[in-house]
């Protein structure tokens, strides 16, 4: 099955966009030229705050035609120019997904989100039942028709979005983040998806997307915004070569540092460059492990439910000062219900939670909090003050007597320069930076973080790596629950993997992830053995990253 | 109209009897239902938020109100505010106010769960659908109002804080309607790009109207049931009957429109769904008849004497239509 194809001028050009939000406000986007062609898969990538939003929301009209602010130049999609044609106009030219599966849904079940689109535009209903069979069935979903939108999961609603967005037959679909919020598995259900559009269908893809590793094999052209409004663009290749080291994926990191020519995008290409070598690296030595001393938490018998379901089944689990452990497993594995078993949110039906010695089980989670702190899935929720440095302020007055010093947790999360910024205005990852200092402040002796790399860019996620490795070094204990297999590499110690309730595995990251199918590295799916970073393959060639 | 013909006594009067029995009927329909019922957890926030005022009401109106005739005890009249005799009739108002309320959040979760606003939006005519689709996703709003609830309380007892006064509340507050405003601008974004509101086309004038009236409308229909309330019958009709009239012109309106909405699926109207209609307007039109000839059915007033509450056995009788649902409900599979 097919959708037709409705001829028309397409493709989209961008000529001098300039724009800012507000009468006055600084400029995000400055004179950008930009030309897609029609059947394009174009990925924009840029760090947070670099203006990819803002940007994407000028090919359906929403900047300026929603947002307001000073838009200069012209951007002109399938032959309409937007500043005449709002969002509304465009909505059959132009599928628009968002971040967040859940803000964007409208109606509880899968089969009237589908239709929803249309009936506002008054497609007749023979037509409209036609188009969900075919976008149901493009997607990969039908199975999920009749299901209430709650039951399903992240990756199966973010589908269910894209499907929605087609269902008005556009020949544009922009995406924006659309697997931040989601686990790798999700992640890839739904690249696997757009890149069948793009192909059969000759759909013209536009997303932005922070982990260009999963992307990057499937992408015609890379379009990265620079901080401060300008942009680089061109095939991925090309672009990736001018790119800071930082916001590179692994394979490309250790292509340049190797000077491989071409450079590898996807792991296929590497081992074809390292077929053509004629050394191979040094197996890396085990890390040193400097932990030691009495458990600061100890887990001993843990079993925890939400109602009749139980998540945790007799949960074993010491972790001592200086240890950063990667907790990994599935969504809906228990990893965030035994983060909040520690720190007192959930009661465990069975068993005792002891944080440095004491049993704490029935106690206040504000006594736990003296010290342990806990970051959860949405940091940036927590924030209320008028100011960064408030926020700051308002955790170490919780903490009398061994709070730290503001400036120099501002200083450690580059936080100085927004110290008088209104939390909500920051972008997302300044918002998580923002909630972690406002955790840390406090010196927790065990630091619980949940998903924290989530929709967070390369460079930031490299600094929050080097962050963990100094509080480690200072004997501060760290449990991640992450799907996040580089951070894990960098920062581990040791990892659990939990699988239905229960430990799978347990120990060094280069005995749990070597060889693993699901849970490992780039590096490791290159070099095999016990390479996880790209550290460790240039120290195993004698080089110095 | 089920939940409308439940939520009269409560709204509309203390005594007990019809209290109770529109109680009871709700939580039967709960129970008979209960199969089909979504998003059931986190109405429970509600519920309990619910309980609580009520405890908090009885034992304010304990404190604070002196009139009665059955003393209970008496406290040292130097005590500011509270001091004096403690009534069994104050005590007895407050827990009727407390079940009052509990039964209208019972009877809004109720209907909540069990009915289906995709098909409300499209039975609707179509200029009264941009309301609808208003009113679905503002229920939709309530669980992940609650979740977020959850989210920022534990973030906020994790950085040591504790609510202890109602301004130990405001750490919680301010990111609930912050990250709420959030959600809204991300869903109006979304519906914008997905071709809302497209089918009001014509002049900027001609779309004015009926929005103008649908506010009017929807105003005077919130005003008449307030006045019901209190008692001011009359105006109360009155009101309804404009409200419910410009409600109609802008769904009349809707028909003008250069493109007009279709729908999906025609949602079929079965002998169930005819079967609670008829129940409720029964009773419904049974507590307006009662009301007509014996306005002080539903009213109950415990001061300054205690006494046994009037029975009023057409008013019951009445009410014992609200019970249909429970009768039709579908055999469960595993019965």
């Amino acid at each position: 099955m097919s959708i037709e194809i409705a001829p028309s001028i397409t493709g989209v050009s961008f000529d001098g966009v300039h724009f800012g939000y507000g009468s006055s406000g600084q400029a995000v986007l400055r004179n950008i030229d930009w030309q897609i062609d029609e059947g394009e898969f174009v990925v924009v990538a840029g760090e947070s705050g670099s203006g990819k939003s803002t940007l994407l929301r000028c090919l359906n009209g929403l900047v300026p035609h929603f947002s307001g602010g000073r838009f200069g130049g012209s951007v002109v999609v399938n032959g309409f120019d937007t500043k005449q044609h709002g969002p509304r106009a465009l909505s059959t030219s132009v599928g628009f997904v968002f971040q967040d599966p859940d803000s964007q849904r409208v109606a509880a079940i899968v089969e009237d989100e589908l239709a929803f689109g249309m009936e506002q535009l008054g497609i007749a209903r023979m037509t409209m039942r036609k188009r969900v069979e075919e976008t149901l069935d493009l997607l990969g979903i039908a199975d999920l028709r009749d299901r209430e939108m709650e039951t399903l999961s992240g990756g199966e609603r973010q589908r269910v979005a894209v499907a929605a967005a087609l269902t008005l037959q556009p020949r544009i679909l922009v995406l924006d983040e659309p697997t931040s919020q989601l686990d790798p598995w999700g992640a890839e259900d739904v690249v696997a998806a757009l890149e069948r559009l793009n192909h059969d269908l000759g759909l013209t893809v536009i997303m932005s997307e922070h982990r260009l590793e999963r992307v990057i094999g499937t992408a015609d052209r890379l379009h990265v915004l620079i901080v401060g409004g300008t942009s680089i663009d061109g095939s991925p290749r090309g672009v990736l070569m001018q790119l800071d080291e930082n916001l590179l994926p692994p394979v490309a990191r250790i292509g340049r540092a190797l000077e491989w020519s071409p450079l590898p995008l996807t792991i296929k290409e590497g081992r074809a460059a390292i077929r053509g070598m004629t050394s191979l690296p040094v197996s890396p030595s085990t890390r040193v492990d400097h932990s030691g001393g009495k458990p600061v938490v100890e887990l001993r018998g843990l079993r925890a439910s939400y109602g009749k379901r139980t998540v945790l089944k007799e949960i074993d689990l010491q972790i001592r000062p200086g240890e950063v452990i990667a907790l990994m497993g599935r969504n809906g594995s228990g990893k965030t219900t035994l983060l909040r078993s520690i720190m007192g949110f959930q009661r465990p039906v069975r068993g005792t939670v002891l944080v440095k010695g004491v049993d704490v089980t029935s106690d206040d989670p504000a006594d736990i909090g003296r010290s342990v702190g806990y970051l959860a899935q949405r940091p940036g929720a927590m924030l209320f003050n008028e100011t960064v440095s408030a926020e700051l302020a308002f955790s170490a007055r919780h903490h009398p007597g061994h709070a730290r010093d503001l400036d120099e947790i501002l200083e450690a999360l580059e936080l100085e320069e927004l110290r008088n910024r209104n939390p909500r205005d920051l972008s997302a990852g300044e918002q998580e930076r923002t909630a972690l200092a406002a955790v840390l402040i406090a010196n927790p002796s065990l630091l619980l973080l949940d998903e924290p790399t989530r929709g967070m860019d390369s460079r930031r996620k490299r600094a929050l790596a080097r962050f963990i490795m100094d509080r480690k070094r200072e004997g501060v204990a760290v449990i991640i629950a992450t799907h996040d297999v580089e951070l894990v590499a960098e920062t581990a110690t040791r990892v659990v993997i939990i699988g239905a309730g229960e430990v799978v595995a347990d120990g060094p990251p280069r005995d749990v992830l070597s060889g693993s199918l699901t849970y490992t590295t780039q590096m490791n799916k290159l070099f095999g053995l016990d390479f996880l970073t790209v550290d460790d393959v240039l120290l195993g060639f004698g080089l110095h990253s | 109209m089920w939940a409308f013909a439940a939520s009269v006594p409560s709204l509309l009067g203390r005594n007990p009897w019809p209290l109770l029995m529109a109680l009871f009927a709700a939580i039967a329909v709960r129970v008979a239902w209960s199969e089909h019922m979504s998003s059931e957890a986190s109405w429970s926030l509600f519920l309990r938020v619910a309980l609580f005022f009520s405890i908090v009401g009885v034992i304010f109106n304990v404190l604070t109100v002196r009139a009665g005739d059955r003393v209970l005890a008496a406290l040292p009249e130097s005590i500011p505010l509270i001091g004096g005799d403690i009534t069994l009739n104050a005590a007895f108002f407050g827990v009727l106010s407390g079940l009052a309320l509990v039964s209208l959040v019972i009877v809004g979760s109720t209907m909540a769960g069990l009915l289906d606003w995709s098909a409300v939006v499209r039975l609707l005519p179509d200029g009264l659908t941009n309301i609808a689709v208003a009113g679905s996703i503002a229920f939709a709003f309530v669980p992940q109002t609650a979740i977020s609830f959850r989210e920022i309380r534990e973030a906020q007892s994790a950085r040591g804080h504790r609510v202890r006064g109602a301004r130990d509340l405001l750490p919680i507050l301010m990111p609930m309607i912050g990250g709420g405003l959030e959600r809204s601008i991300t869903l109006a974004e979304a519906l914008e790009s997905r071709g809302f509101g497209a089918a009001a086309s014509g002049s900027a004038s001609e779309r004015r109207w009926p929005a103008f009236l649908a506010a009017i409308g929807l105003a005077a229909v919130a005003i008449s049931i307030y006045l019901m309330a209190s008692g001011h019958l009359l105006v109360a009709g009155i009101s309804a009957v404009s409200g419910l009239v410009s409600l109609f012109l802008v769904a009349l309106s809707g028909r003008n429109a250069a493109i007009h909405r279709t729908r999906y699926r025609v949602p079929i109207w079965s002998w169930r769904d005819t079967g609670v209609s008829v129940g409720a307007a029964i009773s419904l039109l049974m507590t307006l008849i009662v009301l007509e000839t014996n306005p002080s059915a539903l009213r109950y007033e415990p001061y300054p004497r205690l006494t046994v509450p009037v029975v009023d056995v057409v008013l019951l009788a009445g009410l014992l239509g609200l019970f249909v649902p429970v009768l039709i409900a579908p055999q469960s599979e595993n019965r």
